[in-house]
């Protein structure tokens, strides 16, 4: 049994919030909890790759925050605190198709179905992009495009490989709007989906969700 | 064979900046007729393809005068995703045209945009990608199939919604020589089974030999030659400009019908040829 796409996108927002209510070490726990689930979920290359892309920049957040003259405790615990944001969202990543994230966005936070769906095209045609540009950047050179010479020299030269690009990309754009105005997209795209009904599991993530969320006020009122 | 699915009557057009791109079209095209279409680069085969869903003018803009029925109404005022569910089209760029990311997805996008139940959804999508040759591939990535595969989803996609005729503009452009041939079997056993009116964009004609019924050459926007198969190609032998668009072995057919005063069978094949030739000409030509 899985948890759907909107308890999931909640969850995600609610562990933002939590990295600033909860203390510390639950702040800790969260991210090793993270960690084990990413793991759990997906243990490919990419996911290592991200985890280790992630630290690095976590690092570097820590340093440049220390050369500001922030204490060693901020430093470190705002670090943590990015870490576990982001990792949530990978976490997010691996769980759930970009489709279903979209339907949820749309169904639920009545997010404009245009937007919602740049998400899946932009996923469909990001990679083809890049495949394009690394041929027409061959294709340059075999026709004697080098990046060698003075700055000048190299811009003139690179405009060679952009301008067939965008080009490209323009017409491919214009296929694309074309397409899908042949096929009928509109507000009808996402209506029409099965809808992602919420159940029993999703409802007791939900409730835990408030309990911890609302962490503080039980905590000021309550355990006093 | 004698009703009309697609008719232009004094069709002119120009894009918002270009010269007239198309001029005077008057072109009828007869149900379940497979048609090929062909014609010099930019003649205008690929806005007259668009021509027939409405798309051009309506979608582009521009100016035009004159008339395009299809299927009996006026394209006027239509909505060009309403007159796509009964006429589909396939740009020859198809990779742009898959807007999913899985094969199931995109078969089902039309269905659902148009409000289909997702009982009939899965059923229809289930039937497209098996007719299309890729049974069972609801669920792969589309970066799971190969560039033949993709098209062949698209054309799926296309066919999902159930359209009476079936536009394609040069389908096969990016693909090898038995890619292309076994990408038009497939498109002659769907048109077969259906019943459907095909026009495909090709300009190698020899390609669709073996299939076709009707065919047109446009050339600078006009329609130099239209009509069942055989008359339009004596047309466009006739002018010798346009006679390079023809298959090799019906040049060779009309040549020889000129030059010896007689009549030649409609060739659809080399073997054919072979046949009627060895029989007429037995002795009289050397090897
Ligand atoms: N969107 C557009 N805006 C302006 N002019 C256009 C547009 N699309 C096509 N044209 C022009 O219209 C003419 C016909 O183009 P079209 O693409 O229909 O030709 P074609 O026969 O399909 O050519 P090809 O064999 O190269 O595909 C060309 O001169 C082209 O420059
Ligand atoms: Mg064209």
């Amino acid at each position: 049994m899985r948890i759907t796409a909107f308890t999931q996108l909640i969850l995600v927002l609610a562990v933002t919030a939590w990295v600033f209510l909860l203390p510390i070490p639950a702040v800790a726990t969260l991210l090793a909890l993270e960690l084990v689930l990413l793991l759990y979920i997906k243990h490919d290359r990419m996911t290592m790759a991200a985890i280790g892309a992630l630290t690095v920049f976590t690092g570097m957040m820590i340093v440049l925050q220390l050369l500001f003259g922030s204490s060693l405790y901020i430093s470190l615990t705002g670090g943590l605190r990015m870490f576990v944001m982001t990792t949530a969202f990978l976490d997010l990543l691996a769980a759930t198709k970009i489709q279903d994230i979209a339907q949820a966005l749309v169904e639920k936070f009545h997010m404009p179905c245009e937007y919602a769906f740049m998400l899946t095209t932009a996923l469909r045609f990001v990679p083809d992009f890049l495949a394009d540009s690394a041929n027409t950047l061959d294709a340059q050179s075999c026709r004697g495009y080098s990046n060698r010479g003075n700055v000048l020299k190299r811009l003139y030269a690179y405009l060679a490989v952009v301008k067939p690009l965008v080009m490209r990309a323009i017409a491919k754009s214009d296929t694309l709007a074309l397409s899908m105005e042949l096929k009928g997209f509109g507000a009808n795209t996402y209506k029409n989906m099965q809808p992602q009904t919420l159940k029993s599991l999703d409802y007791i993530v939900l409730l835990l969700i408030i309990v911890l969320s609302s962490f503080p006020f039980w905590q000021k009122f309550i355990m006093k | 064979m004698s009703e009309t699915v697609i008719n232009f009557t004094n069709f002119y057009f120009k894009y918002l900046n270009s010269q007239l791109v198309l001029k005077n079209v008057n072109l009828a095209i007869p149900q379940g007729a497979f048609t090929v279409m062909a014609g010099p680069s930019g003649a205008g085969k690929t806005t007259l393809c668009k021509a027939m869903l409405g798309i051009v003018p309506f979608y582009y803009g521009g100016s035009y005068s004159g008339d395009i029925e299809i299927l009996g109404e006026n394209v006027k005022g239509k909505r060009v995703s309403d007159l796509a569910m009964r006429v589909g089209l396939m740009l020859d760029d198809y990779e742009s045209q898959l807007v999913s990311l899985t094969a199931g997805e995109e078969v089902a996008f039309s269905l659902l945009n148009h409000g289909f139940k997702p009982q009939e959804v899965a059923e229809r999508t289930k039937k497209a990608l098996t007719d299309v040759g890729l049974p069972g591939r609801e669920n792969y990535q589309l970066d799971e199939l190969s560039g033949g595969q993709r098209q062949r989803l698209l054309l799926a996609s296309v066919l999902a919604v159930h359209p009476e005729v079936l536009v394609l503009d040069e389908p096969v452009s990016a693909m090898d020589p038995d890619g292309a041939k076994s990408l038009y079997a497939l498109l002659y056993k769907i048109y077969k089974e259906y019943n459907m009116t095909v026009v495909v964009v090709e300009h190698d004609i020899n390609n669709l030999l073996p299939y076709a019924t009707h065919m047109v050459i446009v050339d600078n926007g006009q329609i130099a030659a239209k009509g069942p198969v055989m008359d339009a190609a004596k047309v466009t032998y006739d002018n010798p400009v346009l006679r390079e668009n023809l298959p090799r072995l019906w040049q060779i057919k009309f040549n020889l019908e000129q030059r010896f005063g007689i009549k030649l069978g409609d060739w659809r094949s080399e073997e054919e040829a072979q046949e009627e030739l060895q029989e007429k000409f037995q002795g009289r030509i050397s090897k």
